[in-house]
């Protein structure tokens, strides 16, 4: 399915087009699960989480017409946003949880894969300009939503000093991919 | 300018929150406090749609992992508590309603993004400075949203969706009721571009009017008329 028949299906499901819909879930549930999954780290919530997405999906499709995004990362931004919103409600509760599964997450995962069949993109050259804690800082913000507050325990500083951390991070990255 | 303006400034301004919010580092409240933001302030929205756009190629490190199949019948209980039966009938694609009904949705979209700005603006001209126009696809994806500005004489599109054929160009025509075609001009390649209207035909802009766009040779209508297919079309509407 190439990026232009999803955006059909995305423009048809903001016409209420059930069909559409129901297609445009068997052809991109899988990649938004993962999202979830990978952010929650927990099936059961993902789950959820998933069922959430699509309905958003369903009454915001119109919105996919004003944005600048590929399909695609349109539907992956609101299951990523979805998510983060969910593990920021809840992040209290299972600090020690994620913490647990931090440990056990693999170094040269299928994330470092992605890395290396994507280092064509600019964000990746951009990122290597960072140092390197700071670029895993922003990549580990992105795909497993971390807060400032998670950020600055794993890295060992107070958060006022990993937010300004961040901050001239993203300004540079910001430059970078400008230039 | 209160304190915390001055601070944010100094930290990168709005565009650094927008990054903020897109990475998903920021705490609950204020995570909260960007998102109503995303809903009120287009322009606070145009940032964050741009650091999304931006960061999108990490998302190929999400491995795609098959949900249970429980998960698709839940939504659809959810949907049936939310909305009619599916309206969906065959032929619906190619409908007019239905592209009308998108170019309205999508109307409203960029009419709240241009108004904004607008209102804000103390002296408001007298009507039809400005004229807004959704060119909805016909059988293609292309899809354009057009900005008509008298005073500058200029008209910004902005492109949806739709690739032109190779060697092809896109042409704008203005079309009055029913008059022959006015070629506006040949439209830049680009995301967001501009095309200068002859004062000749500022005047022939008003709400009502519809514009189309044909795919035509490289350069242009050779003979001044469109000779290839519309490839989509819309009402000028005042905003």
């Amino acid at each position: 399915m190439t990026p232009q028949d999803i955006t059909k299906l995305i423009v048809r499901t903001s016409m209420r087009d059930r069909s559409a819909f129901d297609l445009l879930y068997r052809q991109t549930s899988a990649k938004l699960f993962g999202v979830c999954l990978r952010v929650l780290n927990d099936r059961a919530e993902a789950e959820e989480a998933l069922q959430e997405v699509f309905v958003k999906i369903w009454t915001k499709a119109d919105r996919f017409a004003v944005s600048d995004l590929s399909p695609i990362s349109w539907l992956v931004a609101i299951a990523r946003n979805h998510a983060i919103d969910r593990i920021r409600a809840r992040r209290q509760r299972t600090a020690e949880l994620d913490e647990a599964l931090e440990v056990a997450d693999p170094q040269p995962g299928p994330e470092a894969q992605a890395v290396a069949a994507g280092e064509n993109e600019r964000i990746y050259r951009c990122l290597d300009e960072l140092e390197t804690d700071r670029a895993a800082a922003v990549r580990g913000a992105y795909l497993k939503g971390e807060s400032y507050a998670e950020l600055a325990e794993r890295h060992a500083v107070p958060l006022n000093t990993m937010r300004t951390w961040l901050r001239r991070s993203l300004m540079k990255l910001r430059e970078c991919l400008e230039r | 300018m209160s304190t915390a303006d001055t601070s944010e400034r100094e930290h990168g301004g709005d565009d650094i929150v927008a990054a903020e919010y897109v990475l998903g580092v920021l705490p609950s409240e204020e995570r909260g406090t960007a998102a109503r933001r995303i809903d009120a302030e287009p322009g606070f929205a145009r940032l964050v749609d741009s650091w999304e756009v931006r960061f999108a190629p990490m998302a190929s490190a999400y491995e795609p992992v098959d949900p249970p199949a429980s998960v698709k019948p839940a939504i659809d209980r959810r949907l049936a508590g939310a909305a009619a039966p599916a309206a969906a009938r065959p032929g619906m694609w190619a409908s007019l309603a239905f592209w009308r009904g998108l170019a309205v949705a999508a109307l409203a979209a960029l009419a709240l993004w241009i108004v904004v700005p607008y209102v804000i603006a103390p002296e408001q001209q007298p009507q039809q400075l400005r004229l807004v126009a959704s060119l909805a696809p016909h059988d293609s994806d292309v899809h354009y949203f057009v900005v008509f500005d008298a005073r500058t004489a200029d008209v910004g599109l902005s492109h949806v969706t739709g690739a032109r054929a190779d060697g092809r160009d896109f042409e704008l025509w203005l079309i009055e009721g029913d008059k022959a075609p006015e070629s506006i001009g040949v439209i830049p390649v680009g995301a967001s571009v501009h095309l200068a209207v002859s004062q000749a035909l500022v005047d022939r802009f008003s709400s009502g009017a519809v514009l189309a766009i044909s795919m035509e040779p490289a350069g242009g209508s050779p003979t001044g008329e469109p000779t290839g297919p519309v490839v989509a079309s819309g009402d000028l509407k005042t905003i």
